[in-house]
């Protein structure tokens, strides 16, 4: 009985151990800022050089993993010690980056090349090279860590790659331009952000088809999803649209900082938290009240695209 | 077999075309300028706050368009050179004295950004006796591709964006403060 007592106290203080944390790109500061979302306060800034623009954080919030396009390289972050640890050269124009579930493979978008770069980050190479349509932008791995999407921005069309065979498996047409696509946690749609129609196409991943349009504002960038919804960052607006995951109604327009980019929710679903590109702020929504609660200054262009949030 | 050439030259114009304006290098640039005015934001705001009256921007000899202050409303501003650029408006509130628009169309030639969007925005001074104008602008550099040359470079672009906001600041004030 005491052991048991124990162990749980043992376990909760490992889970509580750390705060949740955004690991947030600022592309013309050249630098990551650390953001612990417990205190809504910065607690460390990472020199990164490059002009910093995706990020993906490993999912046991070991590594995180930082594109830096005009460098041409990968830099990996020690999340805890809040050091660059490795530099990986990737070539070309690296923009989007996510980590498989199991941290054994990074996946990076050449933006230039019509390409996915497959990285082994033990090894701190690229070992393989996926085709795909042009202009990749956002990645996203299903939970499993079956099958990688790709929103292919100039190709008006979401790439989904087996990552068994690392071929693409079919080519899903959406809007025009999606650039962020996001993954739900039963891994069954995808959600991806166009920013050429204004809108975001939902996508069954088991039928790899769109099966529904929601209308959001000008520029949509990313979409994070909790408590039952769907929340856009809407560039031009400066606001966030919320819509509803099971009938895609649009439900509400929030207003963060200007031109927001990055967008991901907190492990808890309690919070959003989206990166404001002109106002060099995080804003943070409460994702069950609709409302912003807290802003956080950042560094200089803070874009974090990708799975940013060290969970 | 000439038709059919023909036709995929058109294809690859139409596809380069649209390349040009959608595609982008991978940093978006920021640019803010500002200048004080000795006058009341409302006098300052009845020169700029017109959309389809740009003439008080040196390089400017002409502004077309239609559909006045309306979201979506059009503009073609002609420059001394001849160079055109065309703008249109996503954001309006008179309220608060501020408005965006984006280039929909200009030659990297006359400036040399793609997908620009800006925002002026009139407001109090710190001293309340006079207003502040600023200018940002949000925009990528004019290659979009790798590895840009040097006048189309990230650079290039802040240089040029900010050497027009500062210009045209400057002759905002000029005209305001001389009363013409």
């Amino acid at each position: 009985m005491l052991r048991a007592v124990a162990l749980a106290a043992a376990l909760a203080v490992t889970g509580a151990a750390r705060a949740e944390e955004a690991f947030v790109t600022n592309q013309l500061s050249d630098n990551l800022t650390v953001v612990d979302l417990a205190t809504a306060k910065p607690v460390a800034s990472i020199a990164i050089g490059g002009k910093p623009a995706g990020v993906a954080v490993s999912a046991d919030g070991r590594f995180a993993y930082v594109t830096s396009p005009d460098s041409k390289s990968v830099s990996v972050i020690d999340a805890a010690a809040r050091q660059v640890v490795g530099r990986i050269e990737v070539g070309g124009g690296p923009l989007g980056i996510a980590v498989a579930p199991d941290g054994a493979t990074v996946y990076v978008a050449d933006w230039y090349a019509a390409a996915i770069r497959v990285v082994d980050p033990a090894a701190r190479q690229v070992i393989a090279s996926i085709a795909v349509g042009a202009s990749p932008s956002g990645l996203a791995v299903t939970p499993d860590g079956k099958l990688l999407l790709s929103a292919d921005r100039d190709d008006d069309s979401i790439s989904v790659i087996d990552t068994a065979t690392r071929e693409r498996r079919a080519s899903i047409k959406v809007g025009s331009r999606p650039f962020g696509v996001t993954i739900d946690a039963e891994g069954k749609r995808a959600y991806a952000a166009n920013v050429g129609s204004n809108d975001v196409s939902v996508i069954d991943l088991a039928e790899a088809h769109e099966i529904g349009r929601v209308k959001v504002g000008l520029r949509p960038y990313a979409v994070a999803l909790a408590q039952g919804r769907g929340f856009v960052t809407d560039q031009y607006d400066g606001k966030v649209s919320v819509f509803d995951l099971a009938t895609l109604a649009p439900l509400k327009r929030i207003t963060v900082g200007d031109y927001p980019e990055g967008i991901m929710a907190t492990a808890d679903g309690q919070r959003i938290i989206v990166a404001n590109w002109e106002s060099n702020t995080l804003s943070i929504i409460d994702a069950v009240e609709l409302k912003v609660v807290g802003e956080v200054k950042v560094g200089d262009g803070p874009r974090a695209f990708g799975a940013f949030l060290r969970r | 077999m000439k038709a059919t050439i023909g036709r995929l030259a058109a294809a690859l114009a139409v596809l380069a075309f649209v390349g040009t304006a959608w595609a982008h290098g991978p940093t978006r640039q920021k640019t803010r300028e500002s200048i004080e005015i000795n006058a009341p934001p409302a006098k300052v705001w009845a020169v700029i706050g017109t959309f389809h009256d740009m003439s008080w921007l040196p390089p400017v000899s002409k502004t077309e368009g239609d559909k006045g202050n309306e979201i979506g409303a059009t503009r073609r501003l002609t420059l001394a050179t001849g160079a055109t650029v065309d703008e249109e408006l996503y954001k309006y509130d008179a309220a608060t004295m501020s408005y965006s628009y984006r280039i929909t169309a200009v030659d990297v030639k006359v400036l040399p950004v793609t997908n620009y969007s800006s925002t002026l925005t009139v407001s109090p001074s710190a001293d309340g006796k006079g207003s502040l104008v600023e200018w940002a602008g949000a925009f990528y550099r004019g290659y979009p591709l790798n590895d840009p040359p040097p006048e189309l470079s990230d650079e290039a672009a802040v240089k040029a964006v900010g050497g027009l906001y500062r210009v045209g600041l400057e002759a905002l004030k000029t005209k305001v403060e001389g009363g013409s």
